[in-house]
């Protein structure tokens, strides 16, 4: 459990769990705070978050009692804070899912120790970015007319429109992201079952763990189911936000109506949901002690990620301004000069700096390694993410077809509250699970151990 | 005259006591003056007692169990009124009717024919047999139903802010005729509106038999003085001048805005629009004047300067035109170049040309344009003369100056006020107010206790015109009988009621009072026949005023123009306009919320007005549009916020009159806007040089729906003069050829209903937006949200500048509502199906079914889409409900809105034709908007009847499609607005 980087031999590479603890040490060390009581850090953040979500449910309140006049939305920017946090919250969910199913595909061995810190943060982000849908109809109680049931007026939802699409994809997202951390949390949920001393404990822990026993039998199914789900779910990581992306991308809105939308979504969403990985991970792991399976190595890879999908994110931009110039259409040469050098100019300007600049620093070890220097980066990338969805939404609205209906936007304290609301829920829901539930795979470590015992073993 | 107090200590002690006989009375008073009541205790239409019958019992049953009385019980007249065109034996609910009636504004009429609904008014348009309207209506006319149903009316006679009963006030009136018969009546005036009204000048000369040394006082704030005093001048006489633009060629205004004021600005805009489409030979408008106005703005060629320069051009243009006064002097101004190309253009026209002068310009003007027009041969062609219609000539702000010094030296006792809010509109110099508190009894009789009524001892509530009987007379003297649409909903009186209170009538009853009146008139045997055609028709057919042949006379002219020239104009400083409001004109509808919202069509400014300036003049006195600064002018200040006005002339501001209104009950109207008349002089009520403007430092929000002023290159409202669409057609045919399609055609089987929009015909005026706010129940939102983009309108004007100098803008007017695309951007992104198309091609709106994701209305490139951010309808007040039109969903919460083609009159047409077994005729629907335009700019029908103008429209030349290569195929078509430059001046 070395807390300072000890010199490293760049030629090595980087350890994944470091030591050579056996399975009762990480057991001891990765659910210790489960059972130790609860310390005053905890407590304080927690309280905050806890008024946060109160704050959030005044502004849910006036909300549905007075109605959406009270955000600061209007005709043409009928869409604001609403969908910008609708797609910032579920692109950030985007890291989990990618963590633990497409890396699980290719083998990727070190997304183990950070795979249920990830899905954690997938199912919480995916629970804020569902209530807006909700919250920003104008008849909110009327939510469940976009779900296909059987009614007496015989009315289907339209399924020609993407926000029924999007109706499907954020609901499966969401049962398919639950399953699959539920199904990896059960193996730790029985070992906190066996190790618990109260009662409370064991019986709350023995029903969530399911009568799992760790027999073969139990261990071969687990398997194949979590890797069914991981394929399951390997589709979703693309699927989700290009559904998300065609909201916009089918509409005839200048700036909105691009082909390039659902990879530059997606890739915008890993981007941004590795950036909120890592804003999460690097105080929690040093708080919670997990730097020896959390280690210098899972951060490097993880900075190398999101560059990748930083350069990704910044030829998309590249893309929409050239096509906007080369395609001569006067709209939507017009819209993107209006980001350029409008009056939301600093916001554009503002994502350019987070979005494509930020991210340039982690071509050198030196910043990959300084963890202060990872995870401002990280927070200015999360900033950046926010930043192009107002750019996408607003700007493109603000300013349209018609000059004689431009308007400006401005938001209303309500929308800041709900904005700030959902950053509470997360954080509450996060601080819940660090809690009671083990924040880092045991299992699957105990087993990446042991592989890494037996791979020495064989040289 | 202290006696006459009802209340005071001055009713005699003895008389109280000295009562042998046992006797009842009611008041103090009554008592003491030992008569019977003089009328009925209360007015017609006020609450009365229930007298024990079990009609009235079950009436007053039912009124009360209709919440509060108001909402749900038939509120007709007692008197018989006759619908116009249908005569059920019995009201048959739900099925409206329209009766026919008259709005006077300044005194002279607009007919109106009323849609109403069980005894509800619910929708005015224009009377198509008034010569006035022809079928159209303004804004001011629109917007009427508001007023009608406005809480903040007032609700009861006081005296002294105690309620009092009607025969109190009559009483009262009765003792000061008597009081007043001593000296014939100097100390008795009355302060009334201009008013053509015949019953009204017979009221006049009644009281004047009574009481001869009575005075008569007329004041409006925008009364058009000089136009018969230059008439005067011209022919020795006021006349009035009444003018065919349809027969001109060649129009130039000096400072005349004749389409956007003005007692017949209806007429005037629908012949002024008949020559701007190439059906018709196109003419010329040429315009001179300071600030935009709507007439400036259809100008085809306007040059702009200070309105006290307008005078020199006018003799400049005199001069070149009519030999008879050649060899005058010659003014600084004759040497400008438009002004040559202008002179050429009218004498090249002679007899179909016209030059009009503006209400706002000196007599000399108004000659000159008479001495120009005799000159060309256009009189009895283009421009006629006729005995004025109104009796009162001078009515402007210098005819109130005496009144007010005998006010003040107190020799008015009595004064009898029935001209709307004087103690507001007056100019400042005259302190008006301060004046009328010298008066010892002065009565006050308008719709609201504004700041007139906080002045005088008696307050007497004024019927509104849709509740009143009376008659009334459009600018060529054509009579209307006003009748009431509705029983008064808060007590009141009429004008006429209240005159006759002096000659001992008022308690008859208005009715009783105009019917009498046309009945003594010799010529009409069979006044019930008479009175039921004038009643149904709404006109008295063959009572217009003759026109005459009159010849100017040529040295007074001469005279007076050569002291206007040796006269240097006037000095520095900056030229202070005053302009009457397009929405509240003189004020009067402030307290209205649907004007309020309007926005104004040049600035496009709601909720306010604003000083205007031209962006050199901004730009010298270093403030920029929503600063605040300090009009001072000979001593008075004001502060208002600043709108820059690309055309406005320079070292010129201008300021609407009508805002900044304190009357305490007027709640809507309280500080809205800068109250120009604090700074308004009595001798130059319209324009005054010497002001100054100051920076305040702090600046003002304004509530403006459309703050950009470019169409950025984009084709949305295409201009082009004939030859330009002769020589490309093609920058035409890209704006409307098919687009390739993967699609079959939509086969409508039934009708394919469209609209056509003239941009050629459109003057901008905004009665369609009023017209379709009343039809379709649209809410006001206010300053607030207006300012936040969350206006209502489902028809908005937009208006562009375009030229190559911010300077000197063309400008062009373009309604936009739902375009009512067959390919719909908005309908399949709705999750819902909450918007869908309809097999005749109607766009709809499923409000019902809608859970407002406001997908479509980010969808929608024109942004016609409208949303109720809030609760709107729950918000409205108990009267104002009764306007409702019941036959169009009210919408909640949540709940996206948009023009729907007003299919509820499709329905209605339907319906009509399918109990006949037909289908629906050409011409048999006339949507809300279309109904109102004066100028005949927007029209609907089926694109699948051939004979169908819409279908004719739609293959028109100049017929384009807005954002044509989105590919929406929209049923809105517009068709290209026609410029006329002169060749010479291009």
């Amino acid at each position: 459990m070395a807390t300072a980087p000890a010199p490293h031999d760049p030629l090595e590479p980087l350890p994944l769990v470091v030591g050579a603890p056996d399975d009762h040490t990480i057991n001891e060390s990765l659910f210790q705070y489960v059972w130790k009581p609860t310390g005053r850090g905890w407590w304080t953040v927690f309280l905050i978050s806890v008024a946060g979500v109160c704050w959030f449910l005044t502004a849910v309140v006036v909300t549905i009692s007075k109605g959406i006049g009270t955000w600061g939305n209007n005709i043409p920017v009928a869409w604001a804070y609403g969908i910008i946090n609708l797609v910032w919250w579920i692109g950030i969910g985007h890291a989990g899912t990618l963590i633990s199913a497409i890396l699980l595909l290719f083998q990727q061995k070190w997304r183990t120790s950070i795979n249920r810190f990830a899905e954690a943060m997938t199912l919480f982000a995916v629970l804020c970015a569902a209530m807006y849908p909700a919250l920003h109809l104008g008849r909110p109680w009327f939510a469940f007319w976009l779900f296909p049931y059987p009614s007496p007026t015989r009315m289907w939802p339209q399924f020609k429109s993407p926000l029924t699409w999007d109706v499907f994809a954020i609901s499966t997202y969401f049962t398919v992201s639950l399953l699959f951390w539920y199904l990896g949390l059960i193996p730790d949920l029985a070992a906190l079952r066996d190790a618990s001393k109260k009662k409370l404990q064991r019986v709350a822990y023995g029903v969530m763990a399911l009568g799992w026993r760790g027999s073969g039998r139990h261990w071969h199914d687990y398997r194949l189911a979590y890797l069914l789900l991981a394929g399951l779910s390997t589709p979703l990581v693309l699927s989700v936000h290009s559904i998300i992306s065609w909201d916009f991308a089918t509409s005839i809105l200048p700036g909105w109506h691009t082909t390039i939308f659902p990879p530059y979504f997606v890739a915008g969403a890993v981007f941004s949901g590795f950036a909120m990985v890592l804003s999460l991970i690097i105080p929690a792991r040093k708080f919670m002690k997990f730097e020896h399976v959390v280690t210098q190595k899972h951060i490097d890879n993880m900075c190398k990620v999101m560059l990748a999908t930083g350069l990704v994110v910044a030829y998309g931009y590249l893309m929409e301004h050239f096509m906007a110039w080369y395609g001569g259409n006067q709209y939507e040469a017009f819209v993107f000069r209006n980001r350029r050098g409008g009056p939301y100019a600093p916001v554009f300007w503002t994502m350019i700096f987070c979005n494509v600049v930020v991210p340039q620093i982690f071509w050198t070890r030196r910043a990959r390694y300084n963890l202060v220097i990872v995870w401002i980066a990280s927070v200015l990338i999360n900033l950046g993410m926010w930043t192009e969805r107002f750019v996408i939404i607003v700007t493109s609205l603000h300013r349209d077809f018609m000059p004689s209906k431009w308007e400006m936007y401005y938001p209303t304290w309500v929308d800041w509250s709900l904005y700030g609301g959902t950053i509470s829920f997360f954080l509450m829901c996060f601080l819940l699970f660090l809690r009671f539930l083990p924040a880092v795979a045991a299992s699957e470590i105990k087993e990446l151990r042991a592989e890494m015992v037996h791979d020495q073993g064989a040289h | 005259m202290s006696s006459l107090d009802p209340t005071g200590p001055d009713v005699p002690i003895a008389r109280l006591r000295a009562r042998p006989e046992r006797r009842l009375w009611r008041s103090l008073e009554e008592l003491a003056r030992g008569t019977a009541p003089a009328g009925p205790e209360f007015p017609p239409g006020a609450s009365a007692p229930p007298e024990p019958s079990r009609r009235d019992f079950l009436q007053l049953l039912g009124a009360s169990a209709a919440l509060a009385g108001l909402a749900g019980c038939v509120r007709e007249p007692p008197e018989k009124i006759l619908p116009y065109t249908r005569r059920p034996e019995d009201v048959a609910p739900g099925n409206p009717l329209h009766y026919a009636t008259a709005y006077a504004l300044d005194g002279i009429a607009t007919g109106l024919l009323v849609t109403s609904y069980e005894g509800r008014p619910t929708k005015i348009e224009g009377n198509p047999d008034h010569p006035s309207s022809r079928g159209a209506a303004g804004v001011f006319e629109q917007a009427l139903l508001l007023s009608l149903y406005d809480p903040a009316r007032a609700r009861a006679i006081r005296y002294r802010g105690a309620g009092r009963s009607w025969r109190a006030f009559l009483e009262y009136a009765a003792e000061a005729v008597d009081l007043h018969r001593k000296d014939g009546g100097a100390g008795l005036c009355f302060l009334g509106e201009p008013d053509a009204s015949p019953l009204m000048a017979d009221l006049h000369e009644r009281v004047l038999r009574a009481l001869p040394a009575a005075r008569f006082f007329s004041y409006a704030p925008l009364a058009e003085d000089a136009a018969y005093e230059g008439a005067r001048l011209a022919f020795g006489r006021p006349l009035q001048t009444r003018v065919d633009f349809s027969r001109a060629r060649v129009v130039v205004s000096l400072d005349a805005d004749f389409l956007g004021g003005g007692p017949d600005r209806l007429r005037a805009a629908r012949e002024f629009a008949s020559r701007r489409v190439p059906e018709s030979e196109l003419s010329r408008l040429y315009v001179v004047e300071s600030a935009l106005s709507l007439t400036g703005a259809m100008a085809d060629h306007r040059v702009r300067m200070r309105s006290s320069e307008v005078v020199q051009f006018a003799l400049g243009l005199a001069l070149e035109l009519s030999p008879q006064l050649q060899g005058g002097p010659h003014t600084q101004l004759t040497a400008t170049r438009p002004l040559h190309v202008m002179a050429r253009d009218l004498l090249a026209n002679q007899g179909r040309s016209v030059v009009v002068a503006g209400a706002r310009q000196p007599p000399l003007v108004h000659a000159l344009a008479h001495a120009i027009n005799a000159a060309l041969g256009n009189a009895d062609r283009t421009v006629a003369y006729a005995a004025p219609t109104l009796p009162d000539m001078a009515a402007g702000p210098a005819a109130l100056a005496p009144l007010v010094a005998d006010m003040r030296s107190g020799r008015v006792e009595t004064l009898v006020i029935t001209a709307p809010n004087p103690a507001y509109t007056a100019p400042a110099d005259l302190d008006f107010g301060s004046a009328l508190g010298k008066v010892p009894h002065a009565i006050y009789h308008g719709l609201y206790e504004d700041e007139t009524a906080a002045q005088c001892a008696w307050f007497v509530p004024a019927t509104h015109s849709l509740e009143s009987w009376g008659d009334a007379r459009a600018w060529d003297g054509t009579v209307s009988i006003v009748q009431p649409l509705i029983a008064p909903l808060f007590a009141g009186v009429t004008h006429a009621e209240l005159w006759a209170a002096f000659v001992g009538e008022g308690d008859r009853g208005a009715h009783a009072l105009v019917q009498d009146y046309w009945r003594r008139q010799p010529g009409r045997p069979d006044f019930d026949a008479f009175w039921e055609e004038a009643l149904h028709d709404g006109v008295v057919r063959g009572s217009a005023t003759r026109t005459e042949s009159v010849t100017p006379r040529w040295a007074d002219i001469a005279a007076a123009a050569a002291a206007a020239a040796a006269k240097p104009t006037s000095g520095g400083g900056i030229e202070l306009n005053f302009l009457p409001d397009s929405k509240v004109y003189d004020g009067r509808f402030a307290n209205n919320a649907w004007l309020q919202e309007l926005p104004d069509p040049i600035t496009k400014i709601t909720w306010d007005n604003a000083l205007l300036l031209s962006p050199t003049t901004a730009g010298r006195l270093g403030v920029e549009s929503a600063d605040l600064v300090e009009v001072t002018l000979r001593g008075r200040s004001l502060a208002a916020p600043v709108f820059v006005l690309p055309g406005h002339a320079d070292d010129v501001a201008s300021i609407a009159l009508g805002y900044g209104r304190t009357g305490l009950n007027e709640e809507l109207a309280q500080g809205v806007g800068a109250n120009a008349y604090l700074v308004r002089p009595s001798d130059a009520p319209w324009f005054a040089p010497g002001a100054s403007v100051r920076k305040i430092g702090r600046r003002a929000r304004f509530a403006i729906t459309q703050d950009h002023f470019t169409m950025e290159g984009r084709p949305l409202a295409l201009v082009a003069t004939p030859r330009e669409l002769r020589q490309h057609p093609e920058r035409i045919e890209e704006q409307r050829a098919a687009l390739p399609t993967l699609y079959d055609p939509v086969p409508y089987p039934s009708y394919r209903w469209a609209m056509s929009i003239d941009l050629s015909r459109c003057i901008g005026c905004s009665a369609c937006v009023v017209a379709c706010q009343a039809e379709n129940n649209i809410p006001v939102v206010g300053k607030e949200r207006v300012a936040r983009g969350r206006e209502m309108h489902w028809l908005r004007i937009d208006r562009y500048f375009s030229g190559p100098s911010a300077l000197d803008p063309e400008v062009v007017f373009q309604p936009v509502a739902c375009q009512h695309c067959e390919n719909a951007p908005c309908e399949y992104v709705c999750p819902v199906n909450a918007t869908a198309h309809s097999d005749e091609g109607l766009n709809e709106m499923v409000y019902n079914r809608c859970v407002g994701t406001r997908y479509c209305s980010n969808n929608c490139p024109y942004k016609v889409r409208r949303f109720n951010f809030f609760d709107y309808v729950g918000q409205r007040t108990q009267p104002e409900r009764m306007l409702q039109n019941p036959e169009v969903s009210i919408r909640s919460r949540g709940v996206m809105e948009k023009c729907t083609y007003c299919v509820q009159r499709i329905e209605r047409a339907r319906i009509d034709a399918r109990v006949a077994g037909r289908t629906i005729r050409e011409g048999e629907i006339q949507t809300a908007c279309q109904q109102t335009c004066p100028t005949r700019a927007i029209v609907f029908g089926s694109l699948h009847d051939e004979r169908a103008e819409v279908a004719r429209l739609h293959a028109d030349e100049r017929r384009y499609d807005l954002l044509h290569e989105l590919g929406t195929r929209p049923r809105t078509a517009y068709l290209v607005r026609l410029r006329n430059p002169n060749p010479e001046l291009s």
